[in-house]
């Protein structure tokens, strides 16, 4: 929900979530909705070099600005075994240097087109993305290609990175957000890829340019990547300019990295806590399996979750925040990733109250798996969800973005429109099924990041197994 | 790092000489405002690329002009904002906005605080209804400032005493670098402070501030100007024009000399040291010159300080920064403020290390000033930052706001390019020299504490 809120200089401070509460009338003065305007999907010029990089081309005019995004298959989850995050070196050194341009020319380039390189690697793709003026799209083009075509990963440029990683590993190591993340991966996926979130000291450690030259060269092909462009252009003059800077990037004869497999594993139920000294706060998620985009109650399960804990009216907002005062940051998220979808609960709690929220939350995942929602929430829910959805796409970056995911999850761009569709109409019976199948609380793994003793003493009221992580 | 925005005119003559097409020049919305008879002023711009809009309701208040003995009051009040009104019962709002299918938010800075909504325009009707309703009054409730309270505290303890460096840069800096207590007290508030307060407290404040004739409403998307502003003159007109208090001085006696001081992080694995010189006022002839100059500074890899610390001298881990930096942009803020940096860095390195390295950047700077390519490369930058605050609706509609609260006109918000073009090297340097130089600085330095036992107060909160 922040993500949607994009506010001038937003960190996240200061951020007043409200809440919701069902049986309160609505005023009588209250004006009604107007009448819906359509969403406008946008409009998707799709095409595919001879070299195999699809191309997806959105000319929308009127605004100085555009938007460029490279993603390419296979992310942390297809880092070896022995190397494990180290998809997270090489977005950190991938623009530090090609064969035509050191890391402080890229940056200046880029600086002077109004841009930056952003550089991503999530589970299942690494996406290099920039934004910037249009009356410089050209400039853009340039670097961009070339770094996605030519890293070098020049050993000064990686020696310093890794050392800058080692340090910030460490740093991060302190932040409950990064140890619960990092706790429940653990414990979902144990062995498979998934369980990945960040590199370690000694894969850090271990790297070399020559690793990361050989994975750039593995996963930066063009018949496994694709390029997005969001602005104000004309279409013709983009294939020209997209033909004669990436037409030239050629596949190597390797075959490309294999899709990660689905997993048969199903969550412990148990205590899993991560000691963090000091902390006045526990940190709190359960997590649990979801379906998988394309999978045929997705959309039902994203209503669920919505009711649940997906928005500020949400049930759970509703009770651990605005009645109970347990919490600042409650939420919900269901995330499909292409192997696995996770729905994960979250909440920072003060010492004293880990047990009594641990009880709401069983609560309200019990609550919504075994009763109907009213028909009230199940109406803001889809509203909810088919809003976020057009007004997160406002932005040329975010739309940029958001294309290139669904491309990674081998989804069509109509699935823009097709996604609010099917929310639309997703029935009340579709919701109580997916709630039932994915939200009863005996099928999560808890994790709990924080001081140990409060946790292990408040928790074992709860009669199940209360364990440390390492 | 915040982006700005500007645009230098040689620099575009330029790129349209190269490209052989018209560069765009500066971009600017339909954007029209209008001051009701209770003093609401109204600010709507159309934008119809979604059929969505987006609001923002800012007023003229912030933690700067909190009671004493009340820190973090602005704040702990912006949430009661939420918390429903004798029409419309706490919950209501956020059911007809998310039910509408959009968003809301506040956010509390210095200056002002801001109510924030995003939303289909099939939600505007009843999303204005709801903020009118809480601008005639509010359900001033024991139960829910309870409530608000503990939700409050949580959130302290989440973003400050929870999290390694607790916004030591934020709170503590400029606790230190001002002298009064508009500008130095702890905006997020002492807990004795925030428990101390009450239900008066809230009426109190609500009235003095929370008036149509101290707000702003500005509303960004798909939407015709002349159906708004009827819609709003139906919704607002009737609120009541309110005394406003008199704004008080919250000037700052002048800075004699260097503050230096050293903090203890009980969370914290690695070093930061935060450096924060005041700065000239956001009229001032020099106020370009210091949002150009931090954005130089602390702008992406391409700025000098993370050139120089992170890639050259290696001393540092990540630089980030700038005017106003981290509460607001270097255009939004009506008041003292500071250039602030903040800086991560390896273990291995001392903090005389770091800063002497710090120190040599600053000085090149002042010597030799910026060349003309780097201050057309950090203009365009800016310029393209700043179009990122105007692309949503929901952001330009609060930049819009800000302008208008702070000047009477929302005109800033579309020439803030063009008033940066004009920026020169010799201004930067001359800037620099005036302004970056260590008895016009504070400097805190914040490091991982020995051992496991530590007092609480030195969690950051506390100052």
């Amino acid at each position: 929900m922040r993500t949607i809120m994009r506010i001038a200089a937003a960190i996240l401070l200061f951020v007043s979530f409200s809440f919701a509460q069902k049986d309160v009338p609505m005023p009588k003065e209250l004006p009604p909705y107007g009448a819906e305007k359509p969403l406008r999907p946008p409009s998707v010029h799709s095409a595919k070099l001879d070299n195999g990089l699809t191309l997806w081309l959105v000319s929308e005019p009127g605004f100085p600005k555009i938007a460029f995004s490279v993603a390419v298959r296979g992310g942390l989850a297809a880092d070896p075994a022995d190397s494990p995050g180290i998809s997270e070196l090489l977005v950190k050194t991938v623009d530090q240097g090609t064969k035509a341009r050191t890391a402080k020319q890229i940056a200046q380039e880029l600086q002077a087109a109004g841009g930056d390189v952003s550089a991503d690697s999530q589970k299942d793709f690494i996406e290099v993305s920039t934004a910037v003026l249009t009356s410089r799209m050209d400039a853009a083009i340039s670097v961009l290609s070339d770094v996605v075509q030519n890293a070098s990963f020049p050993d000064a440029e990686v020696a310093l990175a890794k050392r800058n990683l080692s340090d910030s590993l460490r740093q991060r190591e302190s932040e409950p957000r990064f140890l619960a993340t990092r706790a429940m991966a653990k414990v979902l996926f144990r062995d498979h890829p998934y369980h990945v979130t960040a590199p370690t000291q000694e894969s850090v450690t271990a790297a070399t340019s020559a690793d990361l030259r050989r994975i750039f060269a593995q996963r930066f092909r063009p018949d496994q990547a694709i390029l997005v462009a969001v602005g104000d252009f004309d279409d013709a003059r983009m294939m020209e300019m997209v033909k004669a800077k990436f037409g030239a990037w050629k596949a190597p004869d390797e075959s490309a990295l294999s899709a990660t497999q689905r997993t048969s594993n199903t969550p412990e139920h148990a205590v899993f806590v991560v000691t963090r000294p000091g902390s006045v706060q526990t940190t709190l998620e359960l997590g649990t399996f979801g379906p998988l985009r394309g999978d045929p109650d997705y959309e039902a399960a994203m209503v669920a979750n919505a009711i649940y804990g997906g928005t500020f009216s949400s049930r759970l907002t509703s009770n651990i925040r605005e009645d109970k005062g347990y919490t600042y940051s409650p939420s919900s998220y269901l995330r499909a990733y292409q192997a696995a979808g996770v729905l994960v609960t979250h909440a920072d709690v003060r010492n004293e109250v880990t047990a009594p929220t641990l009880n709401e939350i069983d609560y309200e995942l019990n609550r919504l798996a075994t009763t109907a929602p009213s028909d009230e929430e199940l109406s803001k829910a889809k509203h909810y969800l088919v809003g976020s959805e057009a007004i997160q796409l406002q932005s040329r970056a975010s739309l940029s973005d958001h294309l290139a995911g669904l491309w990674v999850d081998g989804l069509p761009p109509e699935e823009i429109g097709i996604y609010g569709q099917k929310i639309t109409n997703t029935t009340v019976s579709e919701v109580e099924t997916a709630a039932k199948r994915y939200f009863p609380a005996f099928q999560t793994a808890i994790v709990a990041v924080g001081e140990e003793k409060v946790i292990r003493d408040a928790l074992a009221s709860f009669g199940i197994p209360v364990k440390t992580l390492q | 790092m915040n982006g700005f925005h500007l645009t230098l005119c040689r620099l575009l003559l330029f790129a349209a000489a190269l490209t052989g097409q018209v560069a765009a020049q500066q971009w600017k919305a339909p954007t029209t405002m209008k001051k009701l008879a209770n003093g609401l002023v109204v600010v709507v711009s159309e934008d119809h690329s979604a059929p969505t809009f987006g609001l923002c309701v800012s007023y003229g208040i912030g933690f700067r002009l909190e009671p004493e003995g009340r820190t973090g009051f602005a704040h702990l009040f912006e949430h009661m904002m939420f918390e429903g009104t004798p029409n419309a019962a706490k919950g209501v709002l956020d059911r007809v906005i998310e039910g509408g299918g959009g968003s809301n938010n506040g956010d509390t800075r210095y200056d002002f605080t801001e109510y924030i909504e995003t939303a289909p325009v099939s939600a505007l009707d009843p999303v204005l209804w709801i903020e009118a309703d809480r601008m005639k009054t509010l359900d001033f409730s024991p139960k829910n400032l309870e409530n608000q309270r503990n939700v409050v505290e949580e959130e302290v303890r989440v973003n400050v005493m929870n999290r390694p460096y607790g916004l030591f840069f934020a709170i503590d800096l400029p606790g230190k670098a001002f002298d009064t207590y508009p500008n130095a007290h702890n905006f997020y508030g002492e807990f004795k402070d925030l428990d101390a307060a009450k239900i008066p407290d809230v009426q109190k404040f609500y009235e003095q501030y929370y008036a149509p004739n101290n707000a702003v409403l500005a509303i960004v998307g798909d939407v015709q100007p002349d159906d708004v502003f009827a819609k709003v003159e139906k919704h607002f007109s009737a609120i009541p024009v309110r005394e406003i208090p008199s704004r008080p001085n919250v000037e700052e006696p002048p800075q004699k000399s260097e503050r230096r001081a050293t903090e203890s992080d009980k969370l914290a694995k690695v070093p930061a040291i935060a450096i924060g010189y005041r700065m000239p006022p956001r009229h001032s002839p020099d106020a370009l010159a210091s949002a150009v100059t931090g954005e130089l500074l602390h702008n992406g890899q391409a700025s000098r300080l993370y050139q120089s610390l992170v890639k050259e001298k290696q001393v540092a881990l990540s630089v980030d920064g700038g005017l106003n930096w981290p509460l607001g942009t270097p255009y939004e803020f009506n008041g003292p403020t500071l250039m602030t940096s903040f800086i991560v860095y390896p273990p291995n390195v001392s903090e005389d290390q770091l800063v002497a390295a710090f120190d040599s950047t600053i000085k090149e700077l002042v010597d030799k000033g910026p060349s003309q390519q780097d201050l057309e490369r950090i203009v365009a930058k800016m310029r393209s930052d700043w179009y990122d605050q105007l692309e949503i609706p929901i952001s330009r509609a609060s930049a819009l706001s800000h302008a208008a609260l702070f000047d009477g006109k929302f005109d800033l918000v579309y020439q803030i390019p063009e008033d940066l073009a004009k920026v020169t090297p010799a201004q930067v340097r001359a800037f620099a020299a005036k302004y970056l130089v260590s008895t016009n600085r504070t400097v805190i330095n914040r490091v991982p504490a020995q051992g496991e036992v530590q007092s609480e107060k030195k969690q950051g909160a506390a100052q």
